[in-house]
């Protein structure tokens, strides 16, 4: 009988050391410092041609250019105008020009 | 003036057409000297004799105000006829692009000599109502043909 009562809290005293230390070790786990784990930065979406559209101005024409266009729209204006005149006729009433001002 | 009679003078014999130049007072413009400007009183009516007389009006280009031919006028052709038409008033900015002379008329000159001359002061109406008429009908089509334009860019 004193045998098995010495056993049985040798045991006893034996579980409750092994449940302390497991608790201490489980306690490290959860409130140590979370270890930074490095996540790789989600790739960013590929922008197709993207580098290749590198923003320009527009080419402006000078004003001195677009003076002489003008003037030469007026010019060939008149003259199909004044054709018209000449022949009515819905034909060349809407010829076509060759104004850079409207190709 | 040129061969062709001017279109001022169309339908006047000679002497009548001799007598009416008479009224007229030669006028030299150097290059790029401007005859009238748009909105000034129009006092006189102008007959090109040589060179050349621009007709532009004010534009917005670029942001710039620019003055845009509208229409050229070479010898033998008439020039201001808002000198005759109420309220008196130039349209149009005319500017000569190289030297050139005109006949000056004045309106009071014109009209005295065609009081004077009923017949004369008929034809010489006629015939300013002729330059009235070929410059509404042109714009009248360049103007429909801008807007055909417009029209086809809407339906593009």
């Amino acid at each position: 009988m004193e045998m098995f009562l010495m056993v049985a809290t040798v045991s006893l005293l034996g579980m409750v050391v092994s449940v302390g230390l497991f608790a201490a070790a489980t306690r490290e786990n959860s409130s140590g410092p979370e270890v930074q784990v490095e996540q790789p930065l989600p790739a960013a979406p590929p922008r197709f041609f993207l580098a290749e559209r590198v923003p320009t101005a527009q080419p402006r024409v000078p004003v001195e250019v677009l003076l002489l266009q003008i003037e030469r729209h007026v010019r060939l204006e008149q003259a199909a105008a004044e054709s018209f005149l000449d022949a009515p006729t819905i034909k060349s009433l809407h010829s076509r020009t060759t104004s850079p001002l409207v190709h | 003036m040129t061969d062709s009679r001017p279109d001022l003078l169309a339908g006047l014999n000679h002497d009548e057409a001799t007598e009416l130049l008479a009224l007229g007072s030669r006028v030299s413009l150097s290059s790029g000297e401007v005859l009238f400007r748009m909105g000034s009183e129009a006092g006189s009516l102008y007959l090109v004799e040589r060179g050349r007389i621009a007709l532009t009006l004010p534009m917005q280009v670029a942001g710039r105000e620019e003055d845009v031919l509208v229409e050229e006028r070479s010898p033998g052709q008439t020039v201001g006829w808002s000198a005759l038409i109420p309220p008196y008033r130039f349209t149009l900015n005319a500017t000569a692009p190289l030297e050139t002379e005109v006949l000056a008329f004045t309106r009071s000159s014109l009209l005295d000599h065609f009081g004077r001359w009923p017949v004369i002061g008929y034809i010489v109406t006629r015939n300013v109502a002729s330059v009235i008429g070929q410059r509404l009908q042109v714009f009248q089509a360049m103007w429909l043909r801008e807007v055909q334009r417009l029209v086809q860019l809407r339906c593009a």
